[in-house]
Formats: C-alpha cells, structure tokens, sequence
C-alpha cells in the first residue's frame, strides 16, 4: 500500500462521517428547496427556482434579512467591547476575582430561553423592573417596533458578553508580566501599553470570538422566539424565525429550506471572510 | 431549541423522526401485542386542565370500570400550543404515533383530517350526538363534509366591563365600538386617575392577535376569506376595521402595550382595577370572582360590541376537541372514549371541576351547574353568536403568515390599505404552492 492510499484510507472515516453528518444534508436541503413540498398535503412538485424568486421580491424576506444584520452587528460589537473592557477591569482587580467570575458564568450558564423568559418579566411595560428603576415610566419595551429589537439586543449583550470576557480574561492572563514590566521601565504609559502590548496580543483571539458570536448572532432564534414572536410587525423577525415559521408551523418543507439555503450561503460567507483575516493575522505576526 | 439553518429541517428531522420512531416501536411493542387476555392499554394525550379540581382522572377510572380489560394512560402535551402542534406534526408524519386518542385545538382538525392523521368519526357519531354541541363548534371539526374530531370544551371571545363605573355614571354595556369609546372617555375624564386604562384587548403577533382582528373584521361585517377562499372580499370593510384598531391605540383608548399584550398580560391589569374593557375568554370570570380579587362582584360581561356594518357579538370560538390517531390499534375502542369524554355526563363533570365551558348547549341551563356559575345562562346566548375562524386546512399557513400584516399595522408600520395589498400577495403566494 502506497503512503497515499494508507493517506486516503485513513481519511476515509472522518470524510465519511463529514459527508453523512454535513454535506449529505446540505445537498438535500438544496434539493428541496428547488421544490414545493408540503408532506402533510401531499403536495411535492418541482417549483425550480420560483422560491428564491419570491424571496427576491419577498418583503417579509428583506425585513428579516435586515434585522439580522443589525441585530448581529450591534450585538457582536457591543458584545466584544464589554466583554474585552470587563476583562481588562478583572485583571486589575484585586479582590472578589472568583466571585466576579462566579456571576459572569452565571448569564452564560443560563438556558437561553431561560434567560429570554426571564426579560419578559423585566420588559414588562406596568410590572417590570426596567421600568421601575426608569422611574415608573410606562415604556412600551417589547411592543413598540421602534424598542423592541434593541430590547432583544441588550438581554443577548447580556447573555453572551460573558463568553467574550472569559475568552479576554484567559488571553490576557497569559501575557507575561515582564512585558509589562519592561515598558513600564522605557516609559510607556497605561494607553500606550495597552495599544502596543496588550491589543496586538488580544486581537488575534478577539477575532476567534468575533467568528464565533457572529455566527451564533446569525443563526439567533430562542431570545426573539419567546419574547416577541417575531413582532411586532416582524420587527424583531430574524431569517431563523422566518424559516422556523415556514418549516416547523406552517410544514412548507420547500420554501422554508429556500430561506434555510440563503441563510446557510450568508453564514459560510461570513465564516470564509473572517477565517481569511485570522489566516493574514496569523501570517502577519 | 436553536435551530440552526445551516442545519435544517432534514438534517434534524431525520435523527429526530427516527428515534421517535424506534421509541414508538418499543412502546407499541409494549402495549399492543397483550399476551391472551391481558389488559388493552390507549394512552389519551392531552394538555393539563387547569382549575379547582382535575376532572380528568376520575372520567377515565369510570371509562376503565365500563370496559374492564381497558387500561387509559393518560399524558400530558407541553403548555404552549405552537409547541403541541410541532409534537403531534412529527409524531403523525411518522407514522406510528405513540397514542390512540389526542386533544386538537379546534383550527388544528381540518389540517389533520386532510393529511390523512385522524380517523373519520362520521360513522360513529349518530346525527343526535353531533347535534348536541354548537354548530359553532362542529362545523370547524368537518372537513369534506366528514366529521374528524368531537368538541370537549368551549371557548368564546367576550366583553368584559367594570359594572360599578357602568352604573356609577348611568352607562349600559356598550352595544356599538362608538359607544364604548364614549363611555370610556365619559368615565376617565370624571374619575380623573391616569392608572386607569380605557379597553384592554389582545395586540400582539401571535395566534391571539389574530382572533382579535377577525372579531374586529366580523364586527363590520368583513370576512377573511370567501367561499371560494380569495383574500378580504370586502376590503373597504376590512380596511375600515384594521384603521378602527389602530385608532384605539392612537387615541389612548387603549394603552399603547396592547400590541404586545397576550390575554393575561391584559387579564391581569383589569382584575386589579386599571381598565374599565378588557376583551377576554369565559376563563378570566372565575379568576375575577376569587374571594381575594380586587374587583370581585364588580364585572359584567356582555357581547363583543360592533362596528358600523357587522352584528353585536361576532366574537371568535375556541377550545379543544378530541380526535382519535390514525395509527391506532383499537380504534373502536378510542373512538368510544372520545365519545364518552365528549358525553354530556363528562362535560358536566368538565364545567363543575375545570371550570370549563361546555361545547353542549343543554348544560347551560342545567340547574346544579348554574347555581355553582349563575353566568352560565348569559354565556349560552354569548356562546351561539360565536363564529369559528375560518375553517380550512391552511388555517395556520395563513394566520402564520397574516400576524406580521396585522401587527404592522397596530403598531402604526403600515397602512391599512398597504397591510391587505401585501397580506393578499402573501395568500396568493400560498395557496399557488397548494393548487397551482
């Protein structure tokens, strides 16, 4: 046996188990998606591409490809700011350090439809704390299409800042003190350090958590599916609830895969920009 | 529960439907193929009933004792319907689902019955059985003419009003939206508190919000769909009641958080004295007579009122029915318990432990039930006027996709107008993919 075959041979499991468990589905998906398909109905017929036709002129599309773009960029950004400042902020912490921590985990441990139950009560327009510690206002948080995606926005900031600052605080941990140390020596002050040592050492690793929230902020479905539904007037709509609705409640097994496709498409997009900028930050240091 | 797109339906259905079916396997193995003479188990899914004392039980040990061999495991369904309805879809689409006999919410049994998930009743039911219920509450269990589900409970949309300020002020419930805006201004004005609320009712986007803008629809005389099943066949109409609900809002009538308030967000505000309307179902009645209820003895209840060109009380019917799986193994069986279950002596066992409505009109005047909830009579009158939503397999396609419509429009992002031109391209869309 040559060292290629031995090469392929022991390739074989894991691409067979890449093939069955990814793109096995991914094919099929694209396969119904060219149809109309509703099981329940018996209805399966060849549709071509008249459902991404629709969706080009879809409005209820457009908005839901809206938001989640503006629900995963201000989410992500926001995201890595705190959670880069909170890790900086523990580093120079002296005390309580195990129980700043202990909290941080906490929102992230959190099931996130325990967490998105948990703002329905926060956001309650009489009841809700939020609007007790505004002084008693009556701020329609989730009913207004004007707040209720910023709503939806601060409980994910919430919930998934921590798994940025953890990521930060280990980063930033592993810098050697001595570096510190020496700057300190030739005179560079808090900023300078921190944007010459400190940043360029945390940058490669914020873009591993940039990757990583973005995705995750793509595919976002549990926060907007209990506390809006997607409303009001699918203000708080992402593509994922979109293709919920089609697939799960309304059984149109080919359009809903249509919207699962160009949600796919738009997520490995995504995925192959920001593995090059880690590839030309890796080959840059 | 993400569900990730780059992962869809198949790639999660798959797994899923297979485990299903393995654990159906295993279960069916276990209950169905009763060694000679061992008892007959049907298992009876259904969501808890809530209230004072469940009835639920008691009924099926007296079924059990009627047919000795037969054993009734009774399970529960998760509390939200979205997630019922997403249950039984991957249960039935399997094949070989692990119960006999299920409770359906009343939209749910003509898209089962088309999809060939539940048995054809017809047969079983004698025409005098059928014709004890509500035809409000047969007619959505039809489907090709052929009745698929029987009626368990009832549920219709009322007007609820703070008796107390009525009379204080010589009001008599409202019959006209006008009147009501009148007495609600008349009655804010003179009792000059800024936490009172004039008419609370459902606005958010979800199934609820939608039996709120079909009341508001047959309230002026408008439809949904015609016979034919082509979109608002009277779209001055319509437009003339999506523009009257978003003037509730834009006036103050209602508060603005209606469009985000589902039925106890608004129940609760109203039991504790801060609206003066609330639209609501026959459940919130019990929860505002409770001895420690901040307006106990304080409301009446009426029928929904009415717009310009529609009748009083079009209000929306609801409630659960029971149907019997396709795939059961003893289906003469399961078809007996959903009658039994239906029967009158069952439903009067519902409405004393539950209190739940019966689908039954004759126990409206039953004489021990009415000395226990004296409502029950004005309810009958109440309940007949109800109408189903429209009775059609896409009914969750098509409310599915209308919410966002009706949502944009209570929250001022669309124009009537604008709402029913694209809630119309969106049926269109939908029903080309059913009948090209």
């Amino acid at each position: 046996m040559t060292d290629r075959r031995l090469g392929w041979l022991l390739l074989a499991p894991a691409l067979a188990v890449l093939g069955g468990l990814t793109v096995y589905p991914a094919l099929w998906v694209i396969w119904l998606s060219l149809q109309y398909r509703i099981p329940v109905f018996s209805i399966s017929r060849w549709a071509g591409l008249d459902h991404y036709a629709f969706l080009a002129v879809d409005p209820r599309f457009w908005s839901a490809a809206w938001v989640t773009a503006i629900f995963t960029v201000v989410s992500v950004a926001l995201e890595c700011a705190i959670g880069l400042a909170i890790a900086l902020g523990l580093r120079g912490q002296r005390r309580a350090r195990r129980v700043a921590l202990g909290l941080l985990l906490l929102a992230w441990a959190l099931p996130s439809v325990v967490t998105a139950k948990m703002f329905e009560w926060l956001y309650h327009p009489a009841g809700g704390l939020v609007n007790f510690l505004l002084g008693g206002r009556l701020i329609n948080w989730l009913g207004d299409p004007a707040l209720a995606l910023p709503a939806l926005i601060a409980a994910d900031v919430w919930r998934s800042t921590p798994f940025v600052a953890l990521l930060c605080y280990a980063r930033l941990l592993s810098i050697p003190g001595e570096l510190y140390e020496a700057a300190h020596v030739d005179g560079a002050a808090g900023l300078q350090s921190f944007a010459r040592i400190t940043w360029p050492l945390v940058r490669p690793l914020l873009l591993v958590a940039l990757l990583f929230r973005t995705l995750d902020a793509l595919r976002a479905f549990d926060i907007m599916f209990v506390l809006t539904g997607g409303g009001p007037a699918g203000s708080t709509e992402t593509l994922t609830v979109y293709a919920y609705r089609s697939l799960f409640q309304t059984l149109q097994v080919g359009f809903g895969s249509a919207i699962g496709v160009v949600v796919f498409a738009l997520v490995m997009l995504v995925a192959v920009a920001y593995l090059r900028l880690i590839d030309a930050e890796e080959r840059a240091t | 529960m993400t569900r990730g797109p780059g992962r869809p339906a198949v790639s999660l259905g798959g797994p899923v439907v297979l485990v299903l079916l393995a654990l159906s396997v295993i279960l069916s193995g276990c209950r169905d193929r009763p060694a000679a003479g061992a008892p007959v188990t049907l298992v009876f899914k259904h969501a808890k009933i809530l209230g004072p004392a469940d009835p639920v039980p008691g009924l099926l040990r007296r079924f059990e004792a009627k047919h000795p061999g037969v054993r009734v495991v009774s399970e529960a369904l998760t509390w939200s319907s979205d997630e019922q309805h997403q249950f039984y879809v991957i249960n039935l689409e399997g094949g070989t689902p692990p119960f006999d006999v299920m409770m359906l919410d009343v939209i749910w049994v003509p898209e089962f019955a088309r999809a060939g998930w539940i048995l054809d009743l017809t047969s079983f039911v004698p025409p005098a059985e059928r014709e004890a219920h509500f035809p409000s509450a047969i007619e959505p269990a039809l489907e090709n003419g052929r009745l698929w589900a029987l009626p368990w409970f009832m549920n219709v949309g009322l007007l609820y009003y703070r008796s107390d300020l009525l009379a204080r002020y010589g009001f008599a419930p409202p019959r006209t939206y006008d009147a009501l805006i009148e007495q609600v201004r008349h009655i804010r004005a003179r009792e000059g508190d800024p936490r009172l609320d004039g008419y609370l009712w459902q606005g958010k986007q979800y199934e609820g919000g939608m039996v709120n803008v079909l009341e508001a629809l047959w309230a002026n005389g408008a439809r949904l769909l015609d016979e034919a099943g082509r979109p608002f066949p009277e779209r001055e109409r319509a437009r003339e009641s999506l523009a009257f609900l978003r003037g509730l809002i834009k006036s103050g009538i209602s508060p603005a958080w209606v469009t985000a308030a589902d039925e106890e967000l608004t129940r609760r505000p109203f039991g504790d004295g801060r609206a003066i309307f609330l639209r609501g179902w026959p459940y919130a009645l019990d929860l505002f007579e409770l001895p420690d209820s901040r307006v106990r003895g304080k409301v009446g209840v009426t029928a929904l009122p009415r717009l310009a060109h529609g009748p009083v009380g079009a209000a929306s019917t609801g409630g659960a029915h029971l149907a019997v799986s396709a795939g059961t193994r003893h289906p003469a069986l399961a078809v007996e318990l959903v009658r039994f279950l239906t029967s009158e002596m069952a439903q009067r066992a519902m409405t004393e432990g539950a209190a739940l409505r019966p689908s039954r009109p004759a126990l409206y005047h039953d004489p021990a039930l009415v000395a226990r909830d004296p409502s029950l009579p004005a309810l009958l009158g109440l309940t007949e006027r109800g109408h189903p939503r429209p009775i059609t397999p896409y009914y969750l396609m098509l409310s599915t996709t209308l919410q966002p419509e009706f949502s944009a429009v209570l929250v001022g992002r669309k124009s009537p107008e604008r709402a029913i031109a694209d809630a119309s391209a969106q049926i269109d869309h939908l029903l080309r993919a059913i009948a090209p």
